[in-house]
């Protein structure tokens, strides 16, 4: 009982999770500013900002619903926390597991957009309100190479748990390297989810002033801002879960060690992406997802279909 | 190629307008003076028959009794034409140019706002450059404006 | 979707200046735009008739915080006309060394914020740094990184020296360098060519009837340059290329621009090597014969016109200011059709438009003058740099490694 809050809030939970979310929302920032040729900030900037941010006031739209208003961020930070426990870490089991848990992850994982969308909605505010339906419009453009790209290692290992997908490609890691496209799918899809350059749409600050978030402040804009750095954090650790399963059996420290570079790398390849490119308008996106994006995901499904039958 | 010169003497002669009216003060650059009703038609014909298709500005001026104001319009090989009309300052009424430079309607509703011209068949739209709300009858670029007359003013 | 009108401006992260653009949406798609302009109507053209010719020089060089020198160069000319005044040759060419400058500047400073407005930050960043290194040669020459104040009737303030135009030439090699690999980034980054190509489209018969001046007009192939159709300064003894576009969008807007710095490196390298020795000022009367003059000015963002007219005193009889935005904001309407909510800052901002220029001033005060002090431009530097360091940030570092880096 103990040991199970602890893990829920402090280890390898809440507080954790919070930290290393600042922590990478500084490696990115960095990196970002030192590909641009600037300083960026010091370490402690984001854990600066958010207790900044959460000391200020918070003001609440008069037309907007206070309930929904209110909730949305609570929500958001829910959600992606919870997708965290799921995810095998540093061990080949996650906290919790069962089997079908990699469906539950990416459910989860689509809830903070979701919060994103209402919040948006509820904001009443017009540049929010188109931020919101640009989250949407945006959402159903990723979501499905997402899904796709990520079941299809799960095809190939026959299974629908996370845990047990690790098992397997524990036992033959040279399988992982089928998964190169799903690989960069994914990593396309998940800049999507986390709403960052090229598809910051919802958000672009020079047409929609702050998008879906224009109305918030104080306390619930640190919340949003917290589930968009764990989100970053939970994406990765998918991405590293499914794709680059190495080194879990070599104990815990060694096992952590590795998780932690593996995460670096991702939000590393990442941060090169939104240094390297222009914002695209929602159509130009909607379309490159479904054009391209899309069909090498089925691409990669159709590999790993054939495979799983010939392996 | 046409050059300031030759633009000086064919609209001297083809408007019979005094020379004395109509200088040169360097290369490139004429101004001339006519009077209110030829005005339209001499600016048609700057435009269209000696190809003077640019408009750079309109000048106001107040001069007391009258507003004068200058149309400067350019030749694509440098020369510039300021054609100079003036209406009295009791009844400044002026006809819109637009039909002819669609982009002078700020140029007019600068003359509008700041000098109190009254432009006829100017295109509706939002004032400029002073904000809505901009008592009436204060002109500021007259010259007998000064800012202390907005003091008690709604 | 119902038609839905949404606000970009007065106050709006796209815009730098206020102005207030009302757009009326269907969906993503624009329907029609209402323009309102004038938050900026500071009344200058008033406040100079009310002062001194030396005294209304330096407020219209403050016009604009961009284009300074243009405004400060084009009334100047005017008042230099009517005067009859004979400006010592190296002046003329000082003139022009700092008006190409402050295009380079300009020309810099547009494609960072065009870079910002599509999401392309990157672009900002390495445009502005090396903005950076113009404005500290424009800072060298005349002691001012904007408001330059090197203009004076009769000539300019200050002399450069044969060193300085040695360092301009290194400078000039520097900033080609940079700006070959802008263009190669131009034209292959495909995200920063599907945000820009087709976006904002003026055909060249709008551009003519609504009147585009300078790379607005040029990007829609109106081959008209005041540099060249109507020389001043010392540009009729040099040679450069009136760069135009028939792509007539955004991304030939871009282009035109990046090609104007091209020329601009090679026109100042001319007039380094052809700048005559002499005098740099001749002695201006305080009263100014009666007269009228009209100037016209290649302006960064275009055709800039003052027109002057004198009465025998030491004040004008008036002056008129027409900035190149005011020109091209007619066109702005025309290339919003039928685009996205998603172009709009990027059409905004590829006229470039400056709206303080275009709204000029109406009332000046006082404001109560501190502590007076002379510091040098290299005193100057140094306590930026000590001030950074006592919040804990050392540029002293980074400005040498990057100097390094770029060989100057």
């Amino acid at each position: 009982m103990i040991l199970s809050l602890f893990n829920l809030l402090i280890f390898p939970g809440f507080l954790f999770l919070s930290l290393f979310g600042l922590a990478m929302e500084f490696v990115d920032r960095k990196l970002y500013a030192r590909m641009q040729n600037r300083i960026g900030p010091p370490w402690f900037q984001p854990f600066a900002d958010f207790i900044k941010l959460a000391a200020k006031e918070e003001i609440i739209p008069e037309e907007a619903d206070p309930v929904m208003f209110r909730l949305m961020p609570v929500f958001a930070l829910t959600a992606v926390v919870t997708a965290f426990f799921y995810i095998p870490l540093w061990g080949t089991h996650s906290l919790f597991a069962f089997n079908g848990d990699l469906i539950v992850v990416i459910y989860l994982l689509t809830l903070p957009t979701l919060a994103f969308f209402l919040a948006g909605w509820h904001s009443t505010s017009l540049f929010a309100m188109i931020g919101a339906t640009r989250t949407l419009t945006q959402l159903f453009a990723y979501e499905v190479p997402l899904f796709m790209a990520v079941l299809a290692p799960a095809l190939l290992a026959g299974t629908w748990s996370l845990s047990e997908m690790t098992v397997f490609y524990q036992v033959h890691p040279a399988y992982a390297g089928f998964n190169i496209i799903g690989f960069i799918v994914a990593l396309i899809a998940i800049q999507g989810k986390l709403e960052r350059v090229p598809f910051d749409i919802p958000e672009a600050e020079t047409e929609i002033v702050g998008g879906t978030f224009t109305e918030y402040s104080g306390r619930l804009l640190a919340m949003f801002r917290m589930a968009i750095d764990i989100e970053a954090v939970v994406c990765a650790s998918l991405v590293a879960a499914v794709f680059l399963p190495f080194g879990f059996g070599l104990g815990p420290a060694w096992g952590f060690v590795i998780y932690v570079f593996k995460v670096l790398i991702i939000i590393a390849l990442l941060a090169l992406l939104r240094t390297v490119l222009a914002r695209l308008r929602i159509e130009q996106m909607t379309i490159f997802c479904w054009k391209v994006v899309a069909p090498a995901a089925l691409l990669q499904l159709l590999i790993n279909l054939i495979l799983s039958g010939v392996l | 190629m046409i050059n300031a010169n030759k633009a000086k003497k064919e609209l001297a002669e083809k408007f019979g307008l005094d020379t004395e009216r109509i200088s040169v003060p360097r290369a490139r650059r004429v101004f001339l003076e006519v009077p209110y009703a030829q005005f339209r038609q001499v600016l048609e014909h700057v435009v269209n028959g000696l190809k003077f298709r640019h408009l750079c500005t309109i000048t106001g001026l107040d001069e007391g009794e009258s507003l004068a104001f200058i149309y400067h319009v350019a030749h694509a090989d440098g020369t510039v034409i300021s054609l100079e009309t003036r209406v009295p300052k009791a009844a400044p009424v002026l006809q819109t140019i637009t039909d002819i430079f669609p982009d002078g309607v700020s140029y007019e509703r600068e003359l509008v706002d700041l000098l109190g011209a009254r432009v006829e068949g100017l295109p509706a739209g939002n004032r400029y450059p002073l904000p809505e709300g901009w008592p009436d009858g204060q002109y500021p670029l007259r010259k007998d404006w000064k800012v202390g007359m907005l003091d008690g003013v709604k | 979707m119902a038609n839905i009108k949404i606000p970009i401006g007065p106050q709006h992260p796209a815009l730098k200046e206020p102005e207030s653009f009302s757009i009326t949406l269907n969906g993503e798609t624009i329907i029609s735009m209402d323009m309102r302009l004038g938050y900026n109507h500071r009344g200058i053209e008033k406040a100079c008739e009310e002062r001194t010719y030396i005294q209304a020089m330096y407020l219209v060089e403050r016009v604009c915080g961009i284009c300074s020198h243009s405004h400060s160069t084009c009334f100047i000319q005017a008042v230099e006309e009517i005067a009859g005044l004979a400006v010592p040759p190296r002046a003329l060419y000082i003139r022009t060394i700092v008006s190409e400058l402050e295009r380079m500047h300009s020309h810099l400073l547009w494609l960072g914020v065009a870079g910002h407005e599509i999401g392309f930050d990157t672009l900002l960043m390495y445009s502005w740094r090396d903005r950076e290194v113009v404005m500290d040669t424009l800072a060298a020459l005349t002691g001012n990184r904007v408001n330059y104040g090197i203009n004076t009737f009769g000539g300019v303030r200050r002399d450069i020296s044969k060193e300085q135009l040695d360092g301009l030439l290194k400078t000039m090699d520097v900033l080609e360098e940079r700006t070959k690999y802008y263009i190669e980034v131009a034209s292959q980054e495909m995200t920063l060519i599907k945000r820009l190509s087709g976006v904002g489209y003026l055909s060249h018969e709008d551009a003519v009837k609504l009147g585009a001046v300078g790379p607005t007009g040029r990007a829609s192939n109106v081959d008209a340059d005041v540099r060249r159709d109507d020389p001043y300064l010392a540009y009729k003894d040099i040679e450069f290329k009136v760069i135009t576009d028939t792509h007539n969008d955004v991304f030939g807007r871009t282009l035109v621009r990046v090609g104007e710095l091209m020329q601009s490196y090679s026109m100042i390298r001319q007039l380094v090597a052809k700048i005559p020795e002499g005098p740099v000022t001749v002695k201006a009367p305080r009263k100014m014969p009666a007269g009228e003059a009209l100037s016209r000015y290649e302006a960064p963002r275009g055709e800039d016109v003052h027109y002057v007219k004198a009465n025998g005193t030491d004040k004008a009889e008036r002056v008129k200011i027409r900035a190149p935005t005011l020109a091209n904001l007619q066109s702005v309407a025309k290339m919003m059709e039928n685009n996205r909510l998603a172009d709009v800052p990027i059409i905004i901002a590829a006229i470039d438009p400056c709206f303080s220029c275009t709204d000029r001033m109406v009332q000046i005060k006082h404001a109560d003058h501190g502590r007076q002090e002379t510091l040098s431009w290299q005193a100057l530097h140094a306590q930026s740099l000590e001030w950074y360091r006592k919040q804990g940030v050392d540029f002293a570092d980074l400005n040498a490694k990057m100097s390094r880096r770029m060989k100057i």
